[in-house]
């Protein structure tokens, strides 16, 4: 048996771990917190959404494992055509998109009949895309004109697109890439100078959907931040519901399957699954699950200490830091820290294809640390070429 | 470990580090909101999924005499379309509309089928989530609605939604609907009627819950959080008698129409108990149709007109003024009181000298008014005294709300005049209600016994009886006994030789009572204005006359169709009704002795048939009928003087004959055969399309035909 998870599960064991535990944790919110969905379109059929989130985390698991079977300096040579690939389908879903809550996020593909988040698409694809240049220009990476500019041009066109319908993915995105950025050695002058271009972007685009009266989300950003900042007064209905249930969930929480606030909570499998953990698990099981995302960030950052290959190390962090990070700002909204947002709590909640560019990235992850395992062995041969 | 690898590493870190950071004020904010904040919270969830409801009890119903509903809560629904619902983004959508449009337009007639398609087709396209589309659907329309194409699939695929309220229906529409009356919610809205009167009885003590919220949006009672069940309101048996109601509705109705009335109502009531069995108040409405607008019996005040001489010469009995075989001289007909106007009897030419009986009978205004102002020109106070005394303006604190004001012009009042008594004895400068008249003559018909009238006898929780309202006696009795054999006699002469005479002839019951017909004073502005008189025309009794069992008031104001009389317009409404009471109350018939000749002389006809009971009724008619040959069916024949049966001789598996029979004996006999009837017409039967004797085949069917 060991012998057969050693041949064919390769890579980081403990990240196979903390991922096997994310999946589990992951059917029990989520069979907990959809009663009120299947009361409300499949006639209480509360098998129909766990059924349906089962098969998927299965698939992500193939896709996992196909993803950590692939040699890692594959994903150096995809890099580009994903880009290529990504930006016209952030274009269409921009203008054509399935409309979901004011915001064209989704597209349907033709063939497949699968609707799927493009920013996903493009945030695995940027992420490796700035790995590669990274890599590539470590020699002269201060320069401006050929490291800086050819790096920031995709990061502030995929920004770009996505920002009018989805601003906290964007800005999830566009951090991930300064902290790539940070960590390359890329002058600090420079990423500055990528934070006013930031800046100065949403400045403009909040100031267009002014004057062309497309306020749609911006509205709902207005509302939301306001909402956060004065306080209990005028606190959103969900940032109310989410407190209650992390505040009536205790230290070892109510047990599974008993929570109440999931028929208050909207979205309680996506947005707010980290309160719905809480008020069921508790503090503990709270505490657990933050655990579990950091601890996934120290395996990274044991990788990245095993590895000598710039690459490597660019890809690992970049994949690392995007899925910790969501899943932090996901727990801090829950917990209402942030306003809220609609990041959901990767690994953890309901949601097909976001799910399956998850496991994707982890593939990338478990293949890096796969290939950093080998070297390990055969060292000399490295040093030989 | 190389620089450029310690560079980055120490980078790494330092992301780490800061993703620490995050993590310990995420974990320090669960720990305020939890142990801070905790309390707080808890409470609010307790506000925020849990409610107090009030449960709302069950308004009690109200009865008839003998247990039909005439008023009862009854479940309506109204009825939302939630077009956000799966099944109206099917694919096959647009023909399943067009079935459904089809199906509502049938069950409903209110739109057509097209009108519906585009109501479901607009609310689609706009993705209304709550859409109003029916109020007060029944429960078995709703039943019906829930079989409807995309409607079946139910409240979350198909979109249907139900909210269920409670409605005051009286079953039997606007049979007493007045009386019965309603309750209204809001404040400034009038409530009458039983509906209002009993409001406390009826309505019942709400209770509470405690709701708590559940997965669909749907609250389920926390039952150990403490419950309060509603109580259900009380029945009320009120005293009207469907049956009855139903006929003085339906006769008034079609009076008022025949003679274009304004408004007309009758009143039935019982001279014993006083409970009123049948009251109904039509005016008609700005569309020409009659409706139980305002309960005109318990509440609209007027002049009475000649109904008031009874009490005006029972007055003067009772004051042992006069007496019924006294005489009076009503001369030509025409007498003036003051110059210039003159008072009239309907007879032209007068009825010269007659007796103070005689003119009451053919209400002679002159003869009664020259009698009380004989009496009582001395001294007229003593008039309004006694009439005071006999209860005719006393009030009758009905059960229900609404009492119009009865009035006596008394000699204190600026308008007491010379002619005050005179035109008083007749019915003018004295207001009553038609309840307070029905009420006064109830009590000559009652041997002087005054009942107050009532409308409600029990009241019953649960079925069980609480409360039994007795009658309630106003006055054991208004006059001395002569006076009131006196005033019966008058009332009937009234029937039997005065102004009601044409109308009750030929009555198998005797009839006492008196006609009314009065001019109207048009708003105070007199009683002729713009050269048009109007009329109120009344008729007030009691029957039988020997032994009083129910007494009736009927009421027309302005009949407009060029008859006016109270004996033509009125009276009939009152006859119909006592017609129909006599024929349902067996109790009322005097016994009918068999006229043994008319039996004698006419043989009566025999229709083919069983033996059984066509010996029972020949026995009961003192027939005598010898049997030929004894036998299950038979036919009857006279031979010579003798009656007697003969065998028809029917043999099994041969098809009867039947003709001759009637259908009740062919149904049975044939039946029982084997043979499948069809038959028309009514009678005996004529023919038969089977051939008689012939053998019978299973399954055979035969025609009669009746005649």
């Amino acid at each position: 048996m060991k012998a057969f998870i050693e041949r064919y599960f390769k890579g980081d064991k403990y990240i196979w771990g903390i991922v096997l535990f994310l999946s589990f944790a992951s059917l029990l919110a989520v069979y907990s917190s959809t009663g009120t969905l299947a009361y409300k379109y499949q006639g209480g059929n509360t098998e129909y959404y766990i059924l349906k989130h089962f098969a998927i985390i299965l698939m992500g698991f193939g896709i996992m494992y196909a993803a950590h079977r692939a040699r890692y300096t594959f994903y150096s040579g995809i890099s580009l055509i994903a880009i290529v690939i990504a930006v016209p389908l952030l274009i269409i879903t921009l203008f054509a998109g399935t409309n979901l809550n004011e915001a064209s996020r989704w597209i349907t593909l033709p063939v497949l009949n699968l609707s799927f988040q493009t920013s996903d698409l493009a945030k695995v694809a940027l992420i490796l895309f700035l790995a590669r240049s990274l890599s590539h220009k470590q020699d002269n990476i201060k320069d401006f004109k050929s490291a800086f500019l050819p790096m920031i041009i995709p990061v502030i066109l995929i920004c770009g697109l996505i920002l009018p319908s989805n601003f906290s993915t964007a800005a999830v995105i566009f951090m991930t890439a300064v902290v790539l950025m940070f960590i390359g050695r890329v002058s600090s002058k420079y990423i500055l100078m990528l934070f006013a271009t930031g800046f100065a972007g949403l400045a403009l685009f909040i100031g267009i959907a002014y004057l062309t009266k497309y306020d749609g989300r911006i509205k709902t950003w207005q509302n939301r931040i306001e909402n956060h900042i004065s306080g209990d007064e005028k606190e959103s209905y969900q940032t109310q519901q989410a407190k209650i249930a992390i505040a009536t969930g205790g230290i070892i929480g109510k047990g599974p399957g008993s929570s109440t606030q999931r028929n208050f909570l909207p979205h309680p499998y996506s947005d707010f699954i980290y309160a719905i953990i809480i008020e069921e698990y508790g503090l503990a099981g709270g505490l657990l699950v933050l655990f579990m995302y950091l601890a996934l960030f120290y395996r990274v950052i044991m990788i990245v200490r095993k590895t000598s290959r710039a690459f490597a190390t660019f890809i690992a962090i970049g994949c690392g830091f995007s899925l910790v990070f969501q899943a932090l700002i996901n727990m801090a909204v829950a917990v209402s820290l942030f306003p809220v947002t609609g990041q959901p709590l990767p690994m953890l909640s309901m949601g097909g294809t976001s799910i399956w560019f998850t496991s994707l990235a982890i593939g990338i992850l478990l293949s890096v640390s796969r290939e950093t395992e080998k070297t390990e062995g055969g060292e000399v041969a490295t040093v030989a070429t | 470990m190389s620089d450029l690898k310690k560079d980055i590493f120490r980078r790494v870190l330092f992301v780490f580090s800061g993703f620490c950071l995050l993590a310990v004020l995420i974990v320090w904010k669960i720990v305020s909101l939890q142990f801070y904040e905790g309390e707080y919270w808890s409470q609010r969830s307790q506000e925020l999924t849990i409610k107090f409801e009030t449960t709302e009890p069950v308004r009690g119903s109200i009865f008839s005499d003998n247990g039909s509903l005439l008023s009862a809560s009854v479940p309506v629904f109204n009825i939302y379309i939630d077009f956000t619902a799966e099944k109206f983004k099917d694919k096959k959508i647009d023909s399943k509309l067009d079935s459904l449009s089809g199906s509502l337009s049938a069950m409903f007639k209110d739109r057509t089928p097209s009108e519906y398609r585009r109501i479901l087709a607009a609310g689609k396209y706009r993705g209304y989530e709550y859409y109003l589309l029916k109020r007060n659907v029944s429960y078995k329309q709703l039943k019906a609605m829930r079989q409807l194409p995309v409607f079946r699939h139910g409240r979350y695929k198909g979109g249907l939604i139900a909210e269920q309220k409670t409605r005051r229906e009286k079953p039997f529409r606007w049979l007493a609907e007045r009386t019965l009356g309603f309750k209204s919610n809001q404040k400034d809205q009038r409530s009458v009627g039983l509906e209002a009167a009993y409001h406390d009885e009826l309505k019942g003590v709400s209770g509470w819950r405690v709701m708590q919220k559940i997965a669909g949006g749907i609250y389920k009672p926390l039952r150990n959080e403490g419950e309060v069940e509603p109580k259900d309101g009380r029945d009320i048996i009120s005293t009207i008698n469907v049956n009855l109601q139903d006929v003085a509705e339906n006769s008034l109705h079609y009076h008022l129409k025949l003679h274009n009335a304004q408004s007309g109502c009758v009143v039935l009531m019982e001279v014993s108990t006083g409970e009123i069995k049948a009251i109904a108040n039509l005016t008609r409405g700005n569309d020409g149709n009659y409706r139980e607008s305002y309960n005109i019996a318990v509440g609209h005040c007027t002049e009475p007109g000649s109904t008031f001489k009874l009490p005006a010469l029972m007055a003067a009995f009772e004051d042992n003024k006069k007496l019924p075989d006294d005489s009076v001289d009503t001369g030509n007909g025409i007498y003036y009181w003051i110059p210039g106007k003159p008072m009239k009897d309907s007879h032209e030419g007068g009825y010269g000298k007659i007796s103070v009986q005689r003119s009451f009978e053919v209400s002679s205004n002159i003869g009664v008014s020259k009698i009380i102002n004989q009496a009582y020109a001395g001294n007229p106070m003593e008039f309004v005294t006694r009439l005071r005394n006999m209860h005719v303006d006393t009030r009758l604190n009905l059960q229900i709300q609404g009492e119009g004001r009865a009035f006596i012009l008394d000699t204190s009042s600026n308008y007491w005049g010379k002619t005050a008594l005179p035109y008083m004895s007749i019915g003018y400068s004295v207001k009553m209600t038609p309840l307070q008249t029905l009420t006064f003559y109830n009590a000559v018909a009652n041997n002087g016994k005054m009942v107050k009238p009532m409308f409600v006898k029990e009241i019953r929780e649960q079925g069980k009886t609480v409360k039994i309202f007795e009658p309630e006696v106003i006055s054991d009795a208004i006059c001395s006994p002569a006076t009131l054999r006196m005033a019966q006699q008058m009332l009937e002469g009234v029937v039997t030789k005065g102004t009601a005479s044409d109308l009750f002839k030929g009555c198998q019951y005797t009839v006492a009572g008196k006609t009314g017909t009065a001019r109207i004073n048009q708003q105070g502005a007199g009683y002729e204005v713009d050269g048009i008189k109007k009329y109120q025309a009344s008729f007030v009794g009691y029957f039988p006359a020997d032994k009083p069992k129910y007494s009736c008031i009927v009421v027309f104001y302005e009949p407009g169709a060029g008859q006016f009389y109270a004996s033509k317009v009125a009276a009939p409404v009152f006859r119909e009704l006592a017609d129909k009471i006599y024929s349902t109350n067996l109790e009322l018939h005097q016994e009918l002795k068999p006229d043994a000749a008319i039996i004698a002389g006419n043989f009566p006809q025999f229709k083919k048939g069983r033996s059984q009971p066509t010996k029972v009724v020949s026995n009961h008619l003192n027939l005598k009928i010898t049997d030929v040959i004894s036998d299950e069916w038979i036919a009857v024949k006279k031979d010579k003087n003798e009656i007697k049966t003969f065998p028809l001789g029917y043999t099994s598996g041969m098809v009867p004959d039947v003709t001759g029979m009637g259908l009740r004996d062919a149904l049975l006999l044939l039946e029982n055969y084997g043979i499948a009837v069809q038959a028309a017409g009514k009678g005996k039967v004529i023919s038969q399309s089977l051939q008689a004797g012939s053998r019978i085949s299973p399954g055979s069917q035969i025609q009669l035909t009746l005649n």
